[in-house]
C-alpha cells in the first residue's frame, strides 16, 4: 500500500488486480479503494449489520472513510473509500512464528464474528493481514461475502495453506520453514506440508484432519465433479462453527520457543561493558530526538533494544533481524508492552525480500518499501563487510538507498567480535580500517558526527546522504 | 520446482469434500457439547460463561 508500488495507467495498484469487487488506487500520493457496484449487497451488509464497527473497535479490521473522490473506473463504481494508511507493509515470510500465529487467530476471529452477521470471509490470505498499531488486522475491506447457511467455507483451503501448514511446520519441524512462503505465494501446498511434518503429527486431531487427510483428499478427489458428488452436501452453521473452532484450537496449541543460547542472552554475549552500552544508547537516543524521523529502519536490530529507544521519538520503527529467535522475542515484547509503532521483521540483508508474484508486482521488494528517514546500522558493518565479503563502498551504496540519514557503528578489526569472524577466514580486507570506512562512506554521505564509544574501540557516526 | 502432470486437476474438489466431512464431525461435537451443558444444567451445574468474542479474547 505504499506509493511506490507498481501501478497501471489509471493508478491501480497491482496487488489487488484479482478482485472484481474493487481495487486500490493512488492519487496524489493518497491511497483509495474503489468499490464496484457488483459488491453493493456485501458492502451494505458489512456496514449496516454492525460488523464493520465491531471489527474496527476490536482492531481486527482497518478503518476507512467514504470519500467524495472521482472514481478510477467510473463505469463500475459504487463508492470510493479511503482506508487508513498502513505504516509499513510486511509479508508472512518476514514474520516470526508469533506474528504468523497472531495473524491466523485474527483471521479466525474475524470469520467467527462475520458468521454472526451472516457474512463469511471469501479469502483467508495471509497477505490480507498487516500489523496495524501493533496488532494483526485485516486490510482488505472487500474480503467479505454474504453467508448462506449450508455453504462450506470457500477460504478453508487457503487458510490451511497460508496459516496452518506453515505454523505447524515452524513449530513441529523447523522454524526456518516459514521461508517456504517466499516460494509458494498461495501458501504451502498441503501435500508438501504433510510430507515434511513428523509422523507423530498424525496423532494430533487438528493436524491429522486439516493437513494430512486434507492433502490425501486433494489428491484422491482432484478434478472430481462436485455436482454429482457433493451437490447436495453442505456445512450447516453449527458444523461451520465447529470447523473454525477446531482450526482455532489447533493453532492456539502450536507454539515455538527456542532454547539455550539462541534465546535470551543476546546482549550478554556482546563484548560491551555496561557503560559503553549506556553511552551508545545515549547517542542513539540523542540523535533520533534531534532528527525526529517519520520512519526508522533498524537493520540488524537483534531483539530491538535500540529500536525501542528510537520509537520514543520516531513515528514508526521497523526492526529487522536475520535471527527468527530475536524477531520472536522482539515481537513478544511489542505484544506485552502494547507498543504501537514498532514492527519486528525477519530479514537477511545479504538476500533481502525480492519483488514477487505475478509480473513481480504483487509483493514489493525490501528496497521498494523505502527509503526510510533514518537507518540504524549498529554492530552490523563487520557482518556485511567481513563475514559476507561485501566491499565497503557497496555497503555504503546499499545504505544510501535505504535511508536519508544513517547512524552507523564502525567496529574495527581489533575488536574481539571481529576477531571471532576473522578466526575462520583469511584476512583479505586490507581497507577495513577506520580510514577506509570513512573514505568509502564519504562518497555517499556527509559525516555530521563521529564519537568514540566509551571503553571500546568502536565509533558511532551520524551521517546524512549527499 | 515440479510441475504436476495433472495441472488441470484442481485440488479444490478434495478440499471441499474433506471440509464437509470434518465439519460434519465437528458440528456433531458442538451439538453434543451444547446438550451436555443442558444435561449438567438439570443437575444444577451452571455452564461456564460463554466466551465473549467482542473483546480482545483472540489476542491471548
Amino acid at each position: 500500500m505504499t506509493t511506490t508500488q507498481t501501478r497501471n495507467n489509471s493508478g491501480q495498484l497491482s496487488a489487488s488486480f484479482r478482485d472484481p469487487s474493487g481495487f486500490l488506487f493512488t492519487r496524489s500520493g493518497v491511497l483509495y479503494r474503489q468499490i464496484n457496484r457488483a459488491y453493493e449487497p456485501e458492502y451494505a451488509r458489512l456496514m449496516n449489520s454492525g460488523l464493520y464497527e465491531k471489527l474496527v473497535k476490536a482492531g481486527l479490521l482497518i478503518p476507512h472513510a467514504e470519500v467524495d473522490e472521482a472514481a478510477a473506473e467510473p463505469d463500475a463504481v459504487l463508492k470510493i473509500i479511503q482506508p487508513e494508511r498502513v505504516s509499513f507493509i510486511s509479508y508472512p515470510y518476514e514474520w516470526s512464528f508469533g506474528q504468523l500465529k497472531s495473524a491466523a487467530l485474527a483471521t479466525l476471529s474475524i470469520q467467527k464474528r462475520a458468521l454472526k452477521a451472516d457474512m463469511s470471509l471469501k479469502d483467508a490470505s495471509a497477505y490480507n493481514i498487516q500489523f496495524v498499531r501493533g496488532k494483526a488486522a485485516l486490510i482488505d475491506t472487500l474480503s467479505f461475502e454474504l453467508y448462506n447457511e449450508g455453504q462450506p467455507w470457500v477460504a478453508y483451503r487457503q487458510f490451511c495453506q497460508h496459516f496452518l501448514a506453515p505454523l505447524a511446520l515452524m513449530a513441529l519441524k523447523d522454524v526456518r520453514l516459514s521461508q517456504l512462503l517466499r516460494v509458494y505465494i498461495d501458501g504451502v501446498p498441503l501435500d508438501l506440508a504433510s510430507e515434511l511434518l513428523p509422523a507423530k503429527t498424525r496423532l494430533n486431531f487438528g493436524l491429522l484432519t486439516h493437513i494430512h487427510l486434507h492433502a490425501s483428499a486433494q489428491k484422491r478427489y482432484a478434478g472430481e465433479d462436485l455436482k454429482t458428488r457433493g451437490g447436495k452436501l453442505g456445512v450447516n452453521r453449527q458444523a461451520m462453527l465447529g470447523l473454525i473452532e477446531s482450526l482455532e484450537s489447533t493453532i492456539t496449541k502450536l507454539d515455538w520457543t527456542p532454547h539455550g543460547t539462541q534465546w535470551g542472552n543476546y546482549y550478554e554475549i556482546t563484548n560491551y561493558s555496561e557503560s559503553a552500552f549506556e553511552h551508545k544508547k545515549q547517542l542513539v537516543s540523542e540523535w533520533t530526538r534531534r532528527l525526529q524521523p517519520g520512519m526508522v529502519w533498524d537493520l540488524g536490530a537483534n531483539t530491538g533494544v535500540f529500536s525501542r529507544l528510537a520509537s520514543e521519538t520516531a513515528a514508526y520503527v521497523v526492526s529487522f533481524d536475520i535471527d527468527p529467535a530475536a524477531v520472536e522475542q522482539n515481537y513478544r515484547q511489542v505484544k506485552n508492552e502494547k507498543t504501537e509503532n514498532l514492527l519486528p521483521l525477519l530479514l537477511d540483508l545479504t538476500n533481502p525480500s525480492p519483488a514477487l508474484g505475478w509480473a513481480h508486482r504483487e509483493r514489493e521488494s525490501f528496497g521498494a518499501r523505502g527509503p526510510a528517514d533514518l537507518v540504524l546500522a549498529l554492530a552490523l558493518i563487520h557482518h556485511l563487510a567481513i563475514a559476507n565479503n561485501v566491499p565497503l563502498p557497496q555497503v555504503a551504496n546499499f545504505l544510501a538507498e535505504a535511508g536519508k540519514w544513517l547512524v552507523i557503528e564502525f567496529v574495527p578489526k581489533s575488536d574481539s567480535q571481529v576477531q571471532k569472524l576473522l578466526a575462520s577466514r583469511s584476512d583479505i580486507f586490507p581497507t577495513y580500517t577506520r580510514r577506509g570506512f570513512e573514505d568509502a562512506f564519504q562518497t555517499r554521505f556527509n559525516i555530521h558526527e563521529s564519537v568514540d564509544i566509551h571503553q571500546t574501540e568502536r565509533v558511532l557516526y551520524l551521517m546524512e546522504i549527499r | 520446482m515440479h510441475f504436476r502432470p495433472m495441472a488441470y486437476l484442481d485440488p479444490g474438489s478434495g478440499s471441499f469434500l474433506i471440509q464437509i466431512a470434518i465439519a460434519a464431525l465437528l458440528g456433531l461435537a458442538v451439538a453434543l457439547r451444547a446438550s451436555w451443558g443442558k444435561i449438567k444444567g438439570w443437575f444444577g451445574i451452571k455452564p461456564k460463561p460463554e466466551e465473549d468474542d467482542d473483546d480482545d479474547s483472540d489476542e491471548k
